[in-house]
């Protein structure tokens, strides 16, 4: 009990934070059905939760949705994993050897800021539409947060933690078990939930050129045909899925790293 | 292991070692990192001399050279300049409007427990999607070009502003709180004296994220919805396999992208002089 | 001579969210005279370091009644100036502009400011240090900033909480030193918090102990040792006899 906690404004119990959000959210729904009420409803342009939830239970119980998202996953966790399988290992080689990790690090920092989408049109004229054409756009945008990720987990172990282990009589299988991977693991998750959100736009990107098929193309589609419900349905759909997994992984964290939390 | 031992080792051999191998160990990072850069490029530039290629396949690649020249010609003719101008309008606009709703509106959730609350759930979601996701929708409600463009960046701009500017005021000192509040500063005076001190290198850390998320927006709005800008010159080539113009087109994004990044960086090296140490980033 | 501050039955609570409230103070009583230099000492978390934060204005008591020079204590006030225990020096501000802080929230304009900035920065040795940041001074040149900072606006009273608990055994003995040499040119009231029983004898006037949770006065010491003091006396049995009844008094409030 130190003194400065006193200071902090008193908050009413455990759960009012979760009630706000959910009531705002609440309300955000309620405000966006009744404001049609008063403002004339155009269906070409916009649309209601009531059509919202009617097209989405539509999408579902023919399946449409399903098939898309299942056309969508396969790109998106197949890059993603090919990311994790390159993207690691090169960061902890460029993180534990010193000259390597010189001689990469510009390379590898311009390829991470440059706006590597742009070249997506052209990946998708070489290697298609179809799924190498998506896996390799994913994979292309998902490597980098692994590899640099990796790379700073590796710079950041603890000196002092090597000498402990080799004091305490531990080999060089030690030293990998109990001191570096801890350390580069929490690091590699962390890049995990920024690959996530990149390897979506590389899914995206790649349905809304030309696909045929896939969550992209469907709501690139709907817009087409100003089928607003069930665009909206699957923005919501892509929305949710994208907050389950950065969440789930945010959730991740905090349970399998638990000296790690608060960074 | 044996390389961090050889490090120790080295360093402490450098202090009695002659000067030119000083030299070299405080150069060494440089000159690897450029011989990785060269290293790539000559590879690429005579990779085709090397593996032998399909028809097909060459009429997709390009060499280093070529986009140099593409690149070159492009300014040279001027031709870059009228497309390069449709894709900063965009992105100024995008930007500018980011900074004036990001700024605002993170201090004020940093500072108010129920409006966090009420925010945080739009805030997760919106920040956990990708951006594109709203493209078509946006292309809907304000048609090909600039406006759809600007909604894009300014959504992908908005996020890491709001959320560095909300993290920066959370993150200020209770202490410092305390100790100005005991000299008599009301609430404008902690903001003023505490709070926006705090948070500016949190800040100036989100609007160089924010660059490069809405020159990322400005690249994809323009590949999908619009029909002038520098993205639209670049779809048009991979159409036409000028898979040179392609590179050249990434290349002054990378560049416009790298450069004004960098200035920002320079402001926050200025601005954070009181620090020890750099701030991290996300 | 009427008591300078007094505090009669001060009741505080604290209700943390989700946690079982604490009292912290329990009918806390104090009474210090003009120009006195009096030290609490206690167990961790006997609510001293919360009185100081009262006294300043910081937080509220649930009862009881403060009188400052006879008037009622309301909130923040430039007759109190408070030295924090972990300096709470503003980090983008330089030394000066620190010190400068409570006289800029004054509107003292800014010439002479800086006067005071000057001045205090002497009394305090930091001549030569003005135009430094926090990060690139030792913890006691931190908390000479502090110190000036305190008493730029020229208060009546000085409250310093544990202000050299963060520094080193040398450098908080040599601070206790200049402590007293600044008390003596300044001529402040004192209300001192801390752990250490020798600091505490070595710079008082009387020194308080107080008992554990909730907190509450138990026995008040007057020091009658010399003034000015010497390090030396640190070492004589005089000193050492009130250090043992002290330490008596305060070692059954302690909960390990």
């Amino acid at each position: 009990m130190t003194e400065q906690t006193v200071i902090q404004p008193r908050l009413m119990g455990r759960y009012r934070n979760v009630v706000l959000g959910a009531l705002a959210v609440v309300l955000f729904f309620a405000a966006w059905q009744a404001i049609f009420l008063v403002v004339p409803f155009n269906p070409l342009f916009i649309s209601k939760p009531s059509l919202i939830a009617a097209g989405f239970v539509d999408l579902v119980a023919s399946g449409e949705l399903f098939d898309d998202l299942a056309v969508s996953a396969v790109p998106f966790f197949l890059g993603l994993g090919a990311a994790v399988v390159v993207g690691v290992p090169l960061g902890i080689v460029m993180g534990w050897r010193v000259r390597i990790g010189y001689a990469l690090d510009p390379l590898m920092t311009i390829f991470y800021a440059s706006p590597l989408v742009a070249l997506a049109p052209l990946l998708v004229i070489f290697f298609g539409v179809g799924l190498p054409g998506k896996t390799i756009i994913v994979f292309s945008l998902a490597v980098f947060p692994f590899i640099f990720n990796a790379c700073a987990g590796v710079r950041a172990v603890d000196r002092r933690l090597i000498d402990v282990v080799r004091s305490l009589g531990g080999g060089e299988w030690d030293l990998y078990r109990k001191v570096l991977l801890p350390s580069v693991l929490p690091f590699v998750v962390a890049g995990a939930r920024i690959a996530i959100g990149r390897a979506l736009i590389g899914v995206l990107v790649g349905e809304f050129f030309a696909a045929s098929e896939g969550i992209g193309f469907a709501i690139s589609r709907f817009g087409d045909l100003f089928a607003i419900d069930k665009m909206f349905a699957c923005i919501l759909t892509v929305m949710v899925i994208a907050v389950v997994l950065t969440e789930g992984i945010r959730f991740a964290e905090r349970s399998a790293f638990p000296w790690r939390r608060g960074q | 292991m044996a390389e961090l031992q050889a490090d120790f080792a080295v360093t402490a051999a450098a202090d009695a070692a002659a000067p030119a191998r000083r030299l070299w160990r405080r150069l060494e990072p440089t000159a690897l990192g450029a011989g990785g850069i060269v290293g790539l490029l000559l590879v690429w530039q005579f990779l085709p001399d090397l593996v032998p290629m399909k028809a097909g396949t060459k009429l997709f690649f390009t060499v280093p050279s070529d986009i140099a020249g593409t690149l070159w010609r492009m300014f040279a003719t001027g031709s870059i300049w009228a497309p390069l101008g449709v894709s900063a309008g965009a992105f100024a606009i995008g930007l500018g409007l980011a900074i004036l709703a990001g700024l605002p509106l993170g201090i004020l959730l940093g500072r108010s427990n129920v409006l966090n609350a009420m925010f945080d759930p739009f805030i997760t979601a919106f920040n956990a999607t990708p951006r594109l996701v709203f493209l078509p929708l946006l292309l809907l409600w304000f048609g090909l070009g600039l406006w759809s463009k600007v909604a894009i960046v300014f959504l992908g701009a908005l996020f890491p502003l709001l959320i560095n500017t909300y993290e920066g005021v959370r993150n200020a000192d209770k202490l410092l709180i305390n100790v100005v509040r005991s000299f008599g500063a009301g609430e404008w005076d902690i903001a003023r004296l505490v709070v926006v001190p705090n948070a500016l290198p949190f800040i100036i850390v989100g609007l160089r994220l924010a660059i490069g998320r809405a020159v990322l927006g400005v690249v994809v709005a323009e590949f999908f919805g619009a029909q002038d800008g520098l993205g639209v010159v670049m779809v048009r080539a991979a159409s036409e396999f000028k898979v040179d113009v392609v590179f050249a087109g990434l290349i002054v994004f990378a560049v416009l992208s790298l450069v004004m990044t960098g200035l920002v960086k320079l402001i926050e090296d200025r601005m954070s002089r009181w620090r020890p140490q750099q701030v991290s980033g996300d | 001579m009427a008591a300078y501050i007094q505090a009669r039955n001060v009741n505080l609570t604290f209700r943390p969210p989700n946690r079982a409230p604490v009292r912290a103070l329990g009918n806390f009583d104090i009474d210090v005279a003009e120009g006195e230099f009096v030290s609490i000492v206690g167990p961790s978390g006997c609510g001293k370091s919360t009185f100081l934060n009262i006294l300043l204005g910081l937080i509220k008591p649930d009862s009881g009644d403060i009188l400052m020079h006879g008037k009622k204590l309301s909130g923040p006030g430039t007759d109190r100036a408070m030295v924090f225990q972990d300096f709470g020096l503003l980090p983008w501000r330089t030394v000066e502009h620190n010190i400068e802080l409570g006289l800029e929230l004054k509107k003292v304009p800014a010439a002479k400011r800086r006067a005071i900035a000057a001045r205090l920065s002497a009394l305090v040795g930091l001549a030569g240090f003005e135009h430094h940041y926090p990060h690139e001074l030792s913890g006691g040149m931190k908390q000479r900033v502090g110190l000036a900072r305190a008493l730029a606006t020229d208060p009546d009273v000085l409250l310093m909480d544990e202000p050299f608990a963060a520094l080193d055994a040398q450098t908080r003995d040599l601070m206790q030193v200049e402590l007293l040499r600044v008390w003596r040119e300044a001529k402040k009231t004192v209300l001192f918090v801390t752990h250490q029983i020798d600091e505490a004898i070595y710079l008082s006037d009387r020194v308080m102990v107080m008992s554990k949770r909730p907190g509450r006065a138990k026995k008040t010491f007057a020091i009658d040792l010399p003034r000015p003091r010497e390090y030396e006396m640190r070492v004589t049995p005089q000193f050492n006899e009130l250090k043992l009844e002290i330490w008596n008094t305060l070692k059954d409030e302690i909960v390990v």
